[in-house]
């Protein structure tokens, strides 16, 4: 009903029942449209507040009438039927104005939506704008930083700084009252001047590029003028070769073994000319006598010199051989089976070949002992090999224990810490040696000669560690860094030898030969005995059952010599067993005891045996004597025969407690925790009157 | 007999003497620190070594924990003591006692705080200290070793206390009393030392009930002397108890120990229990090497001595377990009970080698320091 009557919106006759104001409104209204008005315009002038009153009177006036109604028709009458209808015509109206209400309400709602929608329109509008404007500042945004961020290309050069730049550019480039205020343009100002400065640059530059083809071309020139020198000058050495002869000059000589030297392969050369120049070195600072005369250090070249140059002169021809060999080895192994190892023997023998030539250099000492060294230089392992010979002045008994001490397989071994030149020093040989099938090159080494490292650093061949390559050059400088320290450890390992042997003489016999000057060290009296000094094998020290804690800490090493020393005094018996590292004696031989007496004793077991050997090789340094301590051997040894004394009295003390006292001196007791030290100490200044050994 | 013969490294001068050093090396004290977390060792060149023991328990322990934090050169002869107080380890050796502070000690070049030397008869021959024992009560310090004497220290003023024995326990009332008397006595009553011993000191060990200082020493004696009166209570000459004695051992006492009934004692003679109050030995414990090293621990007693082995004893004589270490002979042994570091509760045992061996627990050797 109610979207009926809202859509039949008619123009309608003013009613005057409503309100008096309203009804003052209306018919001003009227005045102004006319006959007609629009219900419309009625809304904008009602109050809804009181639309809403009236519509409440009108329900209740309805509801009154309805129940009037209902009152006279239940109770019926005549009369009743003219009230009714009078009650009806009133009700009636009421409904009029419920209507009018309705469609007022109506149009208000309708009014109130359109409203919205044109204020949401409005907003959306709105709405849009500003999205677009955000979009745009955004972009502008966006902009802004890409142009802050643009990297010029300028900023990479590097300019002169602005004080130089003020004080040395041209002011119509610098224009200082422009630029002193505005950076952009003294940026601009100082590229320019980069611009120009770079431009002066490449035309110097232009310029030096020619004037140095000038110089090579003059360079050209002379060179070729010195070239066609040589042969001229030549023939002037041969015209006078034989006046130099005739005149007998030194010069020849000297002359002759450099020119052989020319020949030497480069390790060897270097070599022969350190040595030779230290040599020389040495007797001008020795003496103002002429240096031939006082020579500690002597030099020659032997071996063929043809054989040299033969070999010298096809060296791609060789090379050619060997690949051709290599496919006739393919070829030669499937024919004939039977040959492979002579030719494998042979190519060993390829492999293993000295240079004719060798270098010899004699080492004379203060006593006249010489030490002989050869050197040889391997061609195809590129290393170098030393022989080494000792002779002596007077001739020596050699006694039996000293056999390794100057034989020429050990007497240079370990010079340098390590260093027993058993393994070749070159790590490119490893493979050389798997090619030909050898193993080690221990096996050849007596043969020739022992590749030390010392002796590669002599002739300047140095061999990196880790990078297997053939690339070694022979280096000078290496070699004269090299050749005074070595020099003079070869002087003191032929000293330090010597001193050994002639101790070793005496030792076999159960002589301690203590020296003079070392005699301060020991007791006046000392009763143990040396009886044996014998050398055993290194496995034999190995297998020893006292030896296990030198063995453990690897001090027993191969390179090491061994030596087996028997000390008595009475039924005790002290078994030594000795390592003699070949640094003697800045390496002091170090030594381990068991003891026979009552039982064995060694230092697992007995405390005072482990001060002893504590006492021998630890505070070795008191030991020492004069420099340069050679005697170091015989006063531990000596030393030992104390200690062994001191541990029989001490002990034997201990066990006599029925005996008569032998050792009236308390304080002689060996202590709980061997203080071996004091007991020494006391030992000196108690000459104590001593029974012979102790008897049990 | 099979022998690992390690790789051969080539070996210089420098090398071969400290691998010498390292061969013949013999650890003759320990002492852990306040905090439980170091361990000191003292070995027969006069150094010290500083452990962490913390460090080298702990999971991601390397090769490098097992070594020392430091090491200086503490003495010019051998360390053969060493105890800690709450601040301070005290070394002695050679005639002189030193004392260097727990909290400088793990920087480098560090100095001693002090060094005492006791009052000697004759100043030529300086006697090494064999032993140090602290009183906590007395706040001094106990030495004895090779003037077969004990000196008393005051830890406070650092001097060699002069003894008055009715001062004892602090009755201040007493001292002020007897001031003249003090005066009057004093000629004869000062005593420096506590002299009776006719050999070296070897060992100490203190009554903790009774304030009653127990002494043994290459004379073969045990000595009790009171504190309070300095004076000798009571002497047991282990060695003429025929059932302990072992003549071919000699007869010096090297390690004792207490804990105030009961007092365990070995050395030349066998290692035996004595009740104290009857002066009568009560277990004779069956080992044949000299032991070098006795303690209590719970109801047990370790002992140490030649031979490789940690010897566990129960009180009756039964070996209840012997642990092996790594050095052949063992000197000292050190119960880590600092309630600190409970998670650094080790025992640890160091003797004729470079290496200290840590039992973690009593059962085995975890891991050996070394030097």
């Amino acid at each position: 009903m109610s979207s009926e009557s809202s859509k039949k919106r008619k123009p309608k006759v003013i009613r005057s029942d409503g309100a008096p104001a309203e009804g003052k409104r209306n018919r001003s209204d009227t005045e102004q449209e006319g006959k007609y008005y629009s219900e419309e315009a009625e809304v904008d002038l009602r109050d809804p507040g009181r639309d809403y009153e009236l519509y409440k009177y009108t329900c209740q006036e309805l509801q009154r009438l309805m129940a009037e109604i209902q009152d006279l028709k239940s109770r019926g009458g005549k009369d009743v039927a003219v009230e009714i209808e009078d009650r009806r015509i009133q009700s009636c109206v009421h409904f009029m104005t419920l209507k009018k209400l309705n469609r007022l309400a109506h149009i208000r709602l309708k009014k109130g939506r359109d409203q919205t929608h044109e204020a949401k329109q409005k907003v959306d509008a709105y709405h849009l704008q500003l999205q677009n404007l955000l979009y745009e500042v955004m972009h502008l945004q966006k902009e802004i930083t890409k142009c802050l961020e643009f990297k010029s290309k300028h900023e990479e050069i590097d300019l002169v700084s602005l004080e130089e730049f003020y004080k040395e550019a041209p002011p119509d480039i610098s224009k200082a009252e422009v630029t002193m205020g505005d950076p952009h343009q003294q940026t601009l100002a100082r590229l320019d001047w980069e611009l120009e400065q770079r431009k002066r640059l490449a035309e110097k530059y232009r310029e030096c590029l020619s004037n140095k083809e000038k110089i090579l071309k003059e360079i050209e020139v002379k060179k070729e003028y010195l070239s066609s020198l040589q042969p001229r000058l030549n023939s002037i050495m041969q015209a006078s070769l034989p006046v130099q002869e005739y005149l007998f000059m030194p010069f020849d000589q000297a002359h002759k073994q450099y020119e052989t030297a020319r020949h030497l392969p480069p390790p060897l050369y270097v070599l022969f000319v350190q040595a030779t120049a230290y040599g020389q070195a040495c007797a001008h600072m020795k003496s103002s006598q002429p240096p031939r005369q006082d020579k500690t250090l002597s030099v020659a070249i032997e071996g063929s010199v043809d054989e040299a140059k033969a070999l010298f002169k096809p060296p791609e021809d060789s090379q050619d051989d060997e690949s051709d060999s290599d496919a006739e080895e393919e070829q030669t192994t499937k024919r004939r089976r039977p040959t492979l190892g002579v030719q494998l023997d042979d190519k060993r023998k390829e492999m293993l070949k000295r240079h004719p030539l060798s270098v010899m250099l004699d080492l004379k000492c203060k006593d006249d002992s010489v030490l002989h060294l050869t050197f040889y230089y391997l061609m195809n392992l590129n290393i170098m090999t030393v022989k080494a010979k000792v002779t002596t002045a007077t001739e020596l008994i050699t006694p039996i224990s000293a056999g390794d001490l100057l034989s020429p397989d050990s007497v240079l071994s370990c010079l340098y810490p390590g260093d027993h030149g058993k393994k070749t020093p070159n790590p490119a040989n490893q493979y050389q040696f798997d090619k030909v099938g050898i193993l080690t090159l221990r096996d050849y080494v007596l043969d020739l000669g022992h590749p030390y490292l010392w002796v590669q650093k002599l002739g300047g061949l140095h061999f990196p560690k880790e990078q297997p390559q053939h690339t070694v050059i022979a280096d000078h400088s290496l070699s004269a860094s090299h050749m005074e320290t070595t020099m003079k450890l070869l002087k003191t390992r032929v000293q330090s030898r010597l001193a050994l042997h002639k101790q070793f003489a005496s030792l076999e016999h159960g002589i301690v030969p203590v020296t003079s000057d070392c005699q301060y060290l020991f007791p006046a009296k000392v009763v143990s005995r040396l009886v044996k000094w014998v050398t055993i094998a290194h496995e034999d020290y190995m297998e020893l059952h006292f030896t296990k804690d030198i063995v453990e800490a690897g001090l027993a090493e191969d390179t090491n010599l061994y030596y087996m020393a028997l000390v008595e005094r009475g039924t005790a018996k002290l078994q030594a067993a000795v390592v003699l590292n070949p640094g003697y004696s800045s390496i002091p031989p170090i030594f381990q005891l068991c003891l026979n007496w009552k039982g064995e004793k060694t230092n697992s077991n007995d405390d005072n045996i482990r001060a002893m050997e504590s006492e021998v090789n630890v505070c070795y340094k008191e030991l020492c004597g004069p420099r340069p301590s050679h005697q170091l051997l015989t006063n531990q040894l000596q030393r030992l025969c104390v200690l062994l004394d001191v541990y029989l009295e001490t002990e034997s003390h201990d066990d006599s407690v029925e005996g008569p006292k032998e050792f009236p001196q308390e304080k002689m007791c060996l202590r709980l925790f061997s203080l071996l030290p004091t007991v020494l100490v006391q030992l000196f200044f108690t000459s104590t009157p001593e029974d012979g050994p102790p008897t049990e | 007999m099979e022998r690992a013969v390690p790789h051969a490294v080539p070996l210089g001068q420098m090398e071969v003497f400290q691998a010498l050093q390292r061969l013949h090396m013999t650890i003759f004290s320990q002492s852990v620190s306040p905090c439980g977390k170091f361990l000191a060792a003292g070995n027969n060149y006069g150094q010290i070594a500083i452990f962490s023991l913390s460090a080298a328990l702990s999971s991601e322990a390397k090769e490098e924990s097992k070594k020392p934090v430091v090491t200086f050169q503490a003495h010019d002869g051998p360390v053969y003591s060493m105890v800690s107080t709450d601040r301070h380890l005290l070394s002695a050796g050679d005639g002189e006692v030193k004392a260097w502070l727990w909290a400088e000690i793990l920087k480098k070049g560090c100095k001693e705080l002090w060094r005492r030397q006791p009052p000697y008869r004759t100043s030529l021959e300086v006697p090494e200290i064999n032993a140090l024992l602290l009183v906590p009560k007395e706040n001094s310090l106990i030495l004895a070793g090779g003037d077969c004497q004990l000196h008393t220290m005051d830890l406070e003023t650092g001097t060699f206390t002069v003894r008055r024995p009715w001062s004892w326990g602090g009755q201040g009332w007493m001292v002020v009393g007897s001031f003249f008397l003090d005066l009057l006595t004093l000629g004869f009553l000062l005593q420096r030392a506590l002299r009776g011993h006719t050999d070296y000191v070897h060992c100490l060990a203190l009554r903790e009930r009774s304030p009653e200082v127990l002494s043994g020493g290459e004379d073969g004696a045990v000595r009790l002397w009171d504190l309070r009166t300095a004076k000798e209570v009571q002497t047991i000459e282990v060695y003429k108890h025929e059932e302990c004695s072992r003549p071919h051992n000699g007869r010096w006492i090297s390690c004792l120990a207490t804990d105030s009934d009961w007092m365990v004692c070995g050395g030349g003679p066998a290692l035996t229990l004595w009740h104290l109050r009857s002066s009568t030995p009560t277990t004779i414990f069956p080992i044949r090497v000299p032991q070098k090293h006795v303690t209590f621990y719970q109801d047990l007693i370790l002992s140490a001595g030649q031979g490789r082995c940690v010897n566990q004893w129960q009180l009756s004589g039964e070996l209840k377990a012997q642990v092996p270490g790594s050095s052949p002979g063992l000197l000292s042994l050190s119960l880590n009970q600092q309630p600190a570091a409970p998670e650094c509760k080790v025992l640890t045992a160091a003797g004729n080698s470079s290496r200290v061996d840590v039992f973690t627990n009593l059962g085995y050797r975890a891991f050996s320091l070394s030097f």
